[in-house]
């Protein structure tokens, strides 16, 4: 008996496309997360609106463009973080179109090719992205520091001035200036300085990428640490799933807090990149009871019953059998610990525990409540409650889009 | 339910046994130890050996002894006249660092060293290793003072008088450098004859190196005087304990009492919001919860300060600390004084916790106001407020009960950011206090005192739950 092969049709959506398409419908969720993605063009392009290097520099020596070096320069962005946000702005624009373009090349194929080759493009994108930031961190150009600003009040002095085009705000973060300390907002410093003389709408700007690097990293790192040890208990069961247990039942009884400030204190110099690791080794317990507790539901299920029968090994049952059905509630919880996360950062920063190096919004409400100044109290304030309740916002959305009883 | 009960509780204490592992590790992890201050010369001896000061309080804190496992009783003779020989740049020049790390080491080995010393005292063939491994044996063969804090303080005290004594009697049998001939023959005479009597103590049988491995360790030291409910002193010298009590009191009465609150709100708020649910009010309720679930405790409690106690614009609120000095003489006037001061700390301390429990409350009744025994209720004519109060709400209250054992944890956490912004002194700004100034007896003590809070809060909603729903199986 010969049987016809069926043509795919062209409408049959992937998981990823369901959950897409009930998200969409979900307004507050869909809002929120626009508002989150401005965030993230503000962290991103936080040099073009706030720097203190022009575009163009015309002078009677000739016509110069100072701002695109100093993007990848080490004495002007002394953080690795601002280097990785400047590698994502100048690659990230570059490949924006292209993305878009092979995104929609592939929206009529049949669905196992679509989703193949979006996938494929996703990881081709991040992989560049990520050689592109390796190579700038490689390179490590530094050159000595040029103030403008200085430069062209001189220029003027001695009546040749400069014609320049500078960026909206005509100063970076980590300028100081201690004749100015604590200023009160004016037209050239909106929110007016710190304690140091420096701008804090600059600062406040600049710290959205602290924050949402912490967030992002900190809970990529604790999420696939989790759902590792997770799957590994919830599949394995018996002794092993008894002693990851007795170690996330530890974890959980120490206050995340007091442990994250007593481990932060221990480390002298400490950097940003230490404040994700402490706070991903004490938040990795929920995603790891998350993912156990689905392994323990579905290694019971029939599927998993048909794989071992096909005679899959243990790593191809977990990783392509059971993982992509027990991810979901460790997306959700994801959402939701980015807003945590970046909470976390921010209380540590405040109580002076966080990277005195970084601008960032904890550190400069803990200025605000030193000084008594309402601006730095409620200018930070304002920033992490808008962040914190927009992921929230999209979380709840995240969580409702993957709950197929409410799927319409 | 007893037996259930009394399981729960037996569970709990292989649990803390771990989390003091864990948290005890951590901490010897940190850099700063005040042991690790450099050496000095010794003028009499020449053995550079760090200050008496420095060694008694290492000896104090047990920092001179491993962690968690103790192995110095395999180390051999050539490595020991190795780190002497190093120590004290008798063979070649080594750098000031590798000095200064034998030194610490041949310090922190104590008596595991004295077998070896005695061999090197009696057969080395470079006099001047001789001459150092007598200098060494004085502080190796050294006995440790016992605690005076643990026990009988007087039998103790007796003790260090004697092991006073005997430390001192050790002290004469060692040579300057460049002596008189005779003098270290005299010497190793006196050593060989303490050798022979001491000898038992400083040779290990099996059973013997078992015990040194587990129980000659820091941790087990600590957890010594932790059973004898020593948590050690602090840099001032006062218990850790003491303060610890005092800090506890004030927390305690600051998580307590917004726990209380946040229950007492939380349940009619989400009760009323799942009654009208889908209603204006509800919205406005469910928009309002989620901003005060959202906004920072930190940056609430600066602005609550700013607002109702620096006097910008009024000042209702003391601006810190637990109650006024000196207290109020009658009981009435001291409760009031101590609310009027804990006010704001617990009304920021709340609002955390309010939006999520009532957000729960809320869902619990909704699950339970579409079954089938509420629509029975009505239909048999119960009034509607009786239907809700008697059994919708009993029933959609369980989840938030459980919620009770994850609430503490996150309120205990908090009261750092709170009592920092506030100004009282609690357990959260001990910690803070203690971290910056190298307290590790006490960071240790107030890890542990919040990991006992954080389990007896969750064995209490774990009893709770299983009382009151009599679904759950409790054997």
């Amino acid at each position: 008996m010969t049987e016809s092969p069926r043509p795919a049709p062209q409408d049959d959506p992937s998981w990823a496309e369901i959950v897409w398409g009930q998200f969409r419908k979900r307004t507050l969720a869909w809002v929120a997360m626009w508002g989150v993605l401005l965030l993230l063009a503000v962290a991103i392009y936080a040099p073009v609106f706030v720097s203190n290097t022009p575009f163009v520099w015309v002078t009677a020596d000739g016509t110069s463009f100072p701002w695109f070096g100093t993007l990848f320069d080490r004495t002007h962005y002394p953080s690795g973080i601002d280097l990785f946000f400047n590698t994502l702005l100048v690659v990230g624009t570059l490949s924006f179109g292209p993305m878009i373009w092979a995104w929609r090349r592939v929206e009529l194929r049949p669905r196992r090719e679509r989703t193949a080759a979006r996938q494929r493009l996703v990881g081709v994108t991040a992989a560049g992205w990520a050689l592109a930031f390796l190579a700038v961190l490689a390179a490590g150009l530094q050159r000595p520091e040029v103030y403008y600003e200085e430069e062209a009040a001189r220029l003027e002095a001695a009546g040749t001035p400069a014609t320049a085009v500078w960026p909206l705000v005509r100063i970076s973060p980590g300028d100081t200036d201690v004749t100015r300390s604590m200023a009160p907002p004016t037209a050239q410093h909106w929110l007016g300085t710190d304690a140091a003389g420096s701008d804090v709408f600059a600062r406040l700007v600049y710290g959205t990428r602290v924050s949402i690097t912490v967030g992002i990293f900190a809970v990529s790192l604790y999420c696939t640490f989790g759902t590792l040890l997770g799957a590994v208990a919830g599949f394995f069961g018996g002794r092993v799933d008894a002693l990851l247990m007795r170690l996330v039942e530890v974890v959980i009884c120490i206050p995340s807090l007091f442990l994250v400030l007593a481990v932060a204190a221990f480390i002298p110099e400490r950097s940003i990149f230490h404040i994700m690791l402490i706070i991903a080794g004490v938040a990795w317990t929920g995603p790891a009871r998350l993912v156990r507790a689905e392994f323990l539901r579905l290694r019971e299920l029939d599927f998993v019953a048909a794989a071992r029968a096909a005679g899959f090994s243990k790593a191809q049952i977990i990783f392509q059998e059971i993982l992509p059905n027990a991810i979901g509630p460790v997306l959700v919880s994801a959402t939701f610990g980015v807003a945590s996360a970046i909470l976390v950062e921010s209380t540590m920063s405040f109580l002076g525990l966080g990277d005195a190096r970084v601008p960032s919004w904890g550190q400069i409400l803990a200025t605000g409540r030193t000084y008594s100044s309402w601006v730095l109290i409620l200018a930070p304030g304002f920033a992490i409650f808008t962040t914190v309740s927009l992921l929230n916002l999209l979380g709840e959305g995240v969580r409702d889009a993957l709950d197929p009883k409410l799927r319409s | 339910m007893l037996q259930y009960a009394f399981r729960r509780i037996l569970w709990m204490f292989p649990t803390f046994f771990l989390i003091s592992m864990v948290v005890f590790t951590l901490v010897s992890l940190a850099p700063g130890n005040p042991g690790q201050s450099g050496g000095t010369e010794n003028a009499s001896t020449g053995a550079s050996v760090q200050s008496e000061a420095v060694i008694f309080f290492k000896r104090q804190f047990d920092l001179d002894k491993p962690v968690l496992l103790n192995t110095r009783w395999t180390i051999g003779t050539p490595e020991v006249r190795e780190l002497v020989v190093t120590a004290q740049a008798v063979e070649g020049e080594p750098s000031p660092a590798a000095r200064l790390q034998a030194t610490t080491a041949l310090e922190d080995l104590g008596n595991y060293l004295v077998r070896h010393l005695m061999v090197l005292l009696e057969e080395d063939p470079n006099p001047e290793v001789r001459r150092l491994a007598a200098a060494y044996l004085i502080h190796a063969a050294a006995l440790p003072m016992v605690s005076e804090r643990i026990g009988d303080a007087e039998v103790a005290r007796e003790e260090n008088r004697f092991r006073e004594g005997y430390n001192s009697a050790l002290r004469g049998l060692s040579c300057a450098p460049g002596a008189a001939a005779g003098c270290q023959e005299e010497v190793t005479t006196a050593w060989r004859s303490w050798w022979e009597a001491e000898r038992a103590r400083y040779e290990y049988t099996g059973l013997e190196k078992l015990q040194a491995t587990f129980l000659d360790t820091r941790f087990a030291r600590y957890w010594w005087k932790l059973l004898h409910l020593d948590l050690g002193v602090s840099p001032n010298r006062v218990p850790v304990l003491d303060t610890l009590l005092l800090k506890l009191k004030y927390s305690l009465t600051i998580s307590l009492g917004s726990v209380l609150l946040a229950y007492l709100l939380a349940i009619p708020l989400g009760v009323w919001s799942a009654v009208r649910s889908g209603s204006r009010g509800d919205a406005v309720l469910t928009v309002a919860l989620f901003i005060m679930y959202s906004l920072p405790t930190f940056f609430t409690g600066t602005v609550l300060l700013r607002l109702l106690s620096v006097g910008d614009p009024v000042a209702w609120f003391p601006v810190g600390g637990f109650e006024s000095d000196p207290v109020s003489p009658t009981t009435l006037g001291r409760i009031g004084d101590v609310i009027w001061h804990i006010a704001l700390p617990v009304a920021t301390s709340t609002s955390v916790a309010l939006a999520a429990l009532s957000r729960y409350a809320r869902s619990g009744v909704i699950d339970v106001i579409r079954a089938d025994y509420i629509r029975t209720a009505r239909a048999k004519g119960l009034e509607e407020p009786v239907v809700i109060v008697k059994h919708a709400v009993r029933n959609g209250m369980i989840p938030i009960l459980t919620l009770l054992g994850g609430i503490l944890p996150v309120l205990v956490s908090g009261s750092v950011v709170i009592e920092v912004v506030f100004n009282i002194p609690g357990m959260g700004s001990f910690l803070v206090d203690s971290i910056t100034n190298r307290d590790y007896n006490a960071v240790m003590a107030v890890l542990l005192a919040s990991a006992v809070l954080t389990l007896v809060g969750i064995l209490i909603s774990d009893l709770s739950y299983a009382l009151v729903d009599p679904r759950i199986n409790l054997d």
